[in-house]
């Protein structure tokens, strides 16, 4: 036993989806070096106190991504989370089973809904047919263009973000945070042929209901920084497809509207996202607000500098209209 | 103290309750705040994605305002706080520096990266201080359990926000401690609002919203409180909808980070403009035993 052994203590959620009934917290505790992995934890639990504990895991070393969990709400891989510092931070750690996919047992969930989106985007190269691959050469990119995705292909599929997602949580239409990264890398990719199709049909229940909470760039063991990657797919659609969805045309009037007088007006909004006839809808709420915040209807004043504002957009508004 | 004060859109037409309470505590606790009326939107994340640069370049203009003045900014909202520090941190690329500065040289504006961001929740955790904040407690929120919901940009991504963990942090329970309110520890603190998507498919946003306003309920809590106006309307002037979205009356005042702590400094509900709230306050403010509106 290390000199600096701490005590800890683990609540694990167990269930069974074969025997059904109640989730329970079976508490476990461990004489540890502060430095162990949790993973090496649970093995140590399964293969010396509880046979039945069940959990994935292979490399246990952050390659492989078999081991995601929640470890005191946050969506890590165990092999890379230490003991000491959750035991700092909680007194306890509790592990869970990763969210937004159904449980199987114990800490191993079915991740059938995480790979069902991530077909959703075909995640392949789709070649032109009148420029196929050369046969047997390498095809050359440019640094630039290697460079453009040099964050995505690190993902190794481990879910974490998937488990992290607030929008996939609330809307089971969310393809998640890994899914649309993959995306990325492929329409960036120079040599994929889809990149028009592929952002114009990712964005109906899909590209724009991310809510970039960036919880997935915070969950991510490898830096994909997802929410970033997101962020630039909704630049890219709107170039390619201007306002078509409420999410591009939120977006759109947001920008114009800012650029009229400096500052945002709530009403000119709403009226630039739904147009006149959806604004209909919207009347109840918006009296109902109305009644404690009749500012929501006043026309904000102008900045001063406005003037300069419009120089800025067109220095740089201008210049980003056209394809990706 | 002196700041260059920040208040964003929300503060200054329909969420004028904030600008009210955030000018009562400053004053109570001798903030100078110096106003500047060629302060823009921060764009509030739609103007990011709609044109990433085009964002950074206008609020590099915000931050070289403050900077001719030579102070710091002050923000009172998670996504302004967001939003501005982006500019500051983006910049480091030379390539995404070089396309900003050129939009902004030609109008005579120069930034040269002086300029510290920061929302009022880390003024009065770090440089007011905990401890100053406790002696000028007048009427201390006992009994009152409060739901911190901090407001996703303020937090993350961590490493570009450089203050709090992304996912657990601590400021503003400490904050609430320290006025003699009991934070409510749940897991939805750190979520989201849902206020980015409630254009885009609103049954979904007030889901969220929702979810979290019932995860602190069933936690125990008696009001929230929240850094960020945007997250204020999804959670008080959109609860209805909320309670449509989860199916069951959640009834839970929504309270703005300084109006909590103007009620712990003394100030009355009126001077916070409590009564603008679609949630009324009422049943938070008899448990601390303060006068009704």
């Amino acid at each position: 036993m290390p000199a600096d052994a701490i005590s800890a203590k683990f609540d694990v959620r167990r269930w069974d989806a074969v025997a059904g009934g109640a989730p329970r917290y079976q508490r476990y505790e461990l004489e540890l070096a502060p430095h162990t992995p949790i993973l090496s934890a649970l093995l140590r639990i399964r293969d010396e106190v509880d046979p039945s504990l069940t959990l994935r895991y292979s490399c246990r070393s952050a390659i492989c991504g078999s081991c995601a969990m929640q470890i005191n709400s946050k969506s890590r891989l165990a092999c890379e989370t230490q003991v000491g510092p959750e035991m700092d931070r909680h007194g306890r750690i509790v592990v869970e089973p990763m969210r937004n996919q159904p449980v199987l047992r114990d800490l191993v969930v079915d991740q059938s809904p995480f790979w069902t989106q991530y077909d959703r985007i075909e995640p392949h190269l789709k070649l032109d047919p009148a420029h196929p691959m050369p046969e047997g050469r390498p095809t050359s990119m440019t640094p630039e263009q290697v460079e453009r995705f040099k964050e995505t292909p690190r993902c190794i599929a481990c879910a974490a973000c998937y488990s992290a997602c607030p929008a996939v949580e609330a809307d089971a239409a969310f393809p998640g945070p890994m899914a649309l990264a993959k995306l990325y890398r492929f329409v960036v990719d120079p040599r994929d042929h889809a990149t028009q199709d592929r952002l114009v049909r990712i964005q109906p229940n899909g590209l724009w209901l991310c809510l970039r909470c960036h919880l997935c760039t915070e969950a991510c063991p490898k830096d994909v920084r997802p929410s970033e990657r997101i962020r630039d797919l909704k630049e890219m659609a709107i170039a390619v497809q201007g306002g078509t969805e409420r999410g591009s045309r939120h977006a759109i009037g947001f920008k114009e509207n800012i650029e009229d007088r400096g500052l945002l007006s709530e009403a000119k909004l709403v009226r630039q996202t739904y147009g006149a006839a959806g604004m209909i809808g919207q009347l109840p709420q918006g009296l109902r607000i109305w009644r404690k915040k009749p500012e929501v209807l006043h026309k904000p004043r102008r900045i001063e500098g406005a003037d300069e504002l419009d120089r800025i957009y067109e220095a740089l508004d201008r210049e980003s209209e056209g394809a990706p | 103290m002196k700041l260059a004060y920040y208040p964003g859109c929300v503060a200054q037409e329909s969420g004028r309750e904030l600008d009210m309470a955030t000018r009562w505590v400053c004053r109570a606790l001798e903030i100078e705040l110096v106003e500047f009326p060629s302060f823009s939107c921060c764009g509030s994340g739609f103007v990011d994605e709609a044109n990433e640069v085009l964002n950074l370049a206008i609020n590099s203009r915000n931050l070289a305002i403050a900077e001719r003045a030579g102070l710091d900014l002050l923000t009172i909202c998670s996504t302004c706080q967001g939003m501005l520090t982006l500019a500051n941190v983006r910049r480091r690329d030379p390539a995404v520096r070089a396309r900003v500065d050129a939009a902004l040289k030609p109008i005579g504006i120069e930034y040269r990266d002086s300029v510290h961001v920061k929302h009022l929740l880390r003024v009065l955790t770090e440089d007011v201080g905990l401890d100053a904040i406790r002696s000028r407690v007048r009427r201390p929120l006992a009994g009152l359990r409060v739901g911190a919901f901090y407001g996703c940009h303020l937090l993350r991504p961590a490493d570009e926000m450089g203050w709090e963990s992304g996912e657990e942090p601590h400021a503003f329970e400490d904050l609430l401690g320290a006025i003699g309110a009991t934070p409510v520890d749940y897991r939805g603190r750190v979520l989201c609002c849902g206020f980015p998507i409630q254009f885009v498919k609103p049954d979904t946003a007030s889901r969220i919203a929702g979810r979290q306003i019932l995860d602190a309920k069933s936690h125990g809590a008696h009001a929230m409180a929240t850094p960020c106006p945007l997250c204020h309307i999804s959670l008080d002037a959109y609860q209805n909808q909320a309670e449509r979205a989860v199916q069951q009356p959640l009834d839970m005042p929504i309270f703005h980070l300084p109006q909590v702590v103007g009620l712990a400094l003394g100030a009355t509900p009126e001077e916070l403009g409590l009564a603008r709230h679609l949630v009324p306050t009422e049943p938070a403010l008899a448990r601390i035993g303060s006068s009704s509106l």
